[in-house]
């Protein structure tokens, strides 16, 4: 078996019994996202020699014994919204194209102390903007599955560098969806942390209020490594929690025996494939054999939140891209003949159709006259999906539905049609505005097309989450299923 | 959503985009208005939501600050931070005239 399509576990093990050099493993990987980055286009850019120098100083800490972390020498790829020093980053933006950040995000700086090996920043929608990886100002990303189809968004290019193996884990961001929506449609496992658990310093803002990091990866263990790395409170962000970060492996194998596992009747949503549903009813078969109690529950603000999400996410968008002047940073048009102008022109060349859409739609819900009726509103219908989360959480553990309503469409197929696409993200939009978290897992294929279970616990219960996910993952082998890129090794 | 409210119009458009700093051709005038027109006509559905009885949810987390130290510290240099400006003069950013 290749060793860019094992697991950080395996890969750590391999390390540590000197078995692989850290070397060998980037120089695997690298030579992957040669064989296939021009079929994927997962990556914006590559960091070569900056990902075997890491390498090599991880080596010498594994040679050592030393500073040892699980991810000391695992390669790992980061979404192009967060910064790395002197690496440039873009969003995904043409306004950005040629911004090189003189700072670490806190994540990257964690993952950085941990030894990891940064392969370069993955491609996604501007500004996280999108479901399908489509609005990327650079190039669309192509599913490992079908390369005629889109690989979700907007953290495509992450979940398609770890499904293609192109990359043993990555860093994504889930704004609404972002994280868990791609990990279904790659067959790979993401995860959106409760807003708080993980410091956003340094991540480029979309929607602050929503915004959280989160991994993408091959297995539930994985993706409790990785989270395990990068939560936990931020002196430079005062929105990180300082609730405690419990060991997210400690209790990970302990299973769903006796555990109640809600599932929302609202989240079968129309539209949904049948073969998702489908999925998700064998799924809740599985846990009932493995001793969970199993009840339907309901949300009823569920049909709200897609609505109340156009409207807090593009207010807050409208604000934090205003930042976007060119004159501090990224692209200057040039030609204005005074500032508004050049303001204006930059923000018109710069900007992508999407992008341009949320602040037109942002800047009109916070206008005067419409404030009341629109942002206000929507920030009311917040709370009462809170309040549907909470009372749902009195009576059961964790919530269990589909991560998207379908599996990967054509590229094309509803880059027509933005309120086609908001579809997307239906049921992955309620746990951003609700404070809960998420997690999403493979659980089927449909014409070998991969098909994603979601997994939400309550706020800070990251470990409800993740130990749900690995019982379904160890009870089932959907997670052994690799796609045509990255061959049937496993 | 007020209610009755008329559509959204060329005229909504262009102020919007100007309050934006977005320049904007004809042609995007009528394609975001149409786009736009279709978007807030799927918003309207907040509207079945009673909201009469809760707070609006500004944050995620409780108001409350948070306070640190005030202890001095390295930031950025200015060589650092005005490294990505595309036009730059004794230490500041350069723009153009805000008045002619």
């Amino acid at each position: 078996m290749n060793l860019f399509s094992r697991s950080i576990r395996e890969l750590h093990q391999m390390l540590v019994d000197h078995e692989i050099s850290s070397v060998e493993l980037t120089e695997s990987v690298l030579g992957q996202i040669d064989a296939v980055g021009r079929q994927t286009h997962a990556y914006l850019a590559v960091t070569r020699d900056l990902a075997l120098r890491q390498a090599r100083d991880a080596d010498d800490r594994i040679r050592e014994g030393a500073r040892v972390r699980p991810l000391t020498g695992i390669p790992i790829a980061i979404k192009d919204v967060l910064c790395v020093e002197d690496v440039p980053a873009t969003a995904g933006s043409k306004i950005l194209d040629g911004f090189i950040p003189p700072y670490n995000a806190t994540v990257v700086e964690r993952l950085a102390k941990e030894g990891a090996v940064f392969l370069g920043k993955t491609n996604c929608d501007e500004f996280a903007m999108g479901s399908s990886n489509e609005n990327s100002g650079y190039r669309p990303v192509h599913n490992p599955w079908d390369l005629d189809r889109v690989p979700g968004g907007s953290s495509g290019g992450s979940a398609a560098a770890v499904a293609s193996g192109e990359a043993i884990a990555a860093l994504g961001s889930d704004t609404g969806g972002s994280i868990r929506q791609p990990a279904a449609l790659t067959g790979t496992v993401g995860m959106k942390p409760t807003y708080g658990r993980v410091s956003r310093y340094g991540l480029i803002a979309f929607a602050s209020s929503l915004d959280q990091v989160g991994p993408i990866t091959r297995d539930v263990a994985d993706c409790a490594i990785l989270l395990q790395a990068i939560a936990g409170a931020d002196a430079r962000d005062s929105t990180s929690s300082p609730h405690p970060v419990p060991d997210y492996l400690d209790g990970l194998e302990t299973g769903v025996h006796g555990m109640r596992i809600g599932v929302p009747k609202e989240y079968f949503v129309k539209g949904m494939e049948p073969a998702v549903e489908q999925a998700v009813r064998g799924a809740l078969e599985v846990y009932q054999r493995l001793g969970a109690t199993i009840e339907e529950v309901s949300l009823p603000h569920s049909d709200v939140a897609l609505p109340a999400y156009y409207i807090i996410a593009p207010a807050e968008a409208s604000s934090n891209l205003a930042r976007y002047d060119g004159a501090r940073y990224g692209v200057q048009a040039g030609g204005g003949h005074n500032v508004i102008e050049e303001y204006e022109l930059t923000r018109q060349q710069g900007f992508g159709a999407e992008v341009k859409r949320r602040i037109m739609l942002g800047t009109y819900a916070l206008s005067s006259g419409y404030y009341d009726a629109f942002y206000l509103k929507a920030q009311k219908v917040r709370t009462l999906i809170i309040e549907d989360f909470q009372r749902a959480f009195e009576k059961v553990d964790a919530l269990l539905g589909a991560t998207s309503p379908t599996v990967a469409f054509p590229l094309g197929a509803k880059t027509q049609d933005p309120v086609a696409m908001y579809l997307n993200d239906i049921i992955t939009i309620p746990a951003n505005l609700g404070n809960v978290c998420g997690i999403s897992v493979p659980c089927g294929l449909a014409d070998g097309l991969p098909i994603g279970l979601q997994i939400i616990a309550p706020g800070f219960r990251e470990e409800v989450a993740l130990r749900v996910a690995r019982a379904f993952e160890a009870a089932t082998d959907f997670n052994r299923a690799r796609s045509a890129l990255i061959g049937t090794a496993a | 959503m007020p209610e009755n409210e008329p559509e959204l119009s060329s005229d909504e458009v262009r102020h919007v985009a100007r309050l934006a700093r977005l320049g904007i051709t004809p042609e995007e005038v009528t394609r975001f208005r149409d786009q736009l027109r279709n978007i807030l006509h799927a918003i309207e559905a907040l509207n079945r939501a009673d909201t009469s009885r809760v707070p609006a949810t500004a944050h995620p987390l409780q108001e409350r600050n948070v306070m640190r130290d005030d202890i001095r510290a390295p930031s950025l240099s200015v060589e650092a931070a005005l490294r990505n400006a595309p036009s730059v003069e004794d230490g500041y950013f350069k723009v153009k005239a805000i008045q002619e």
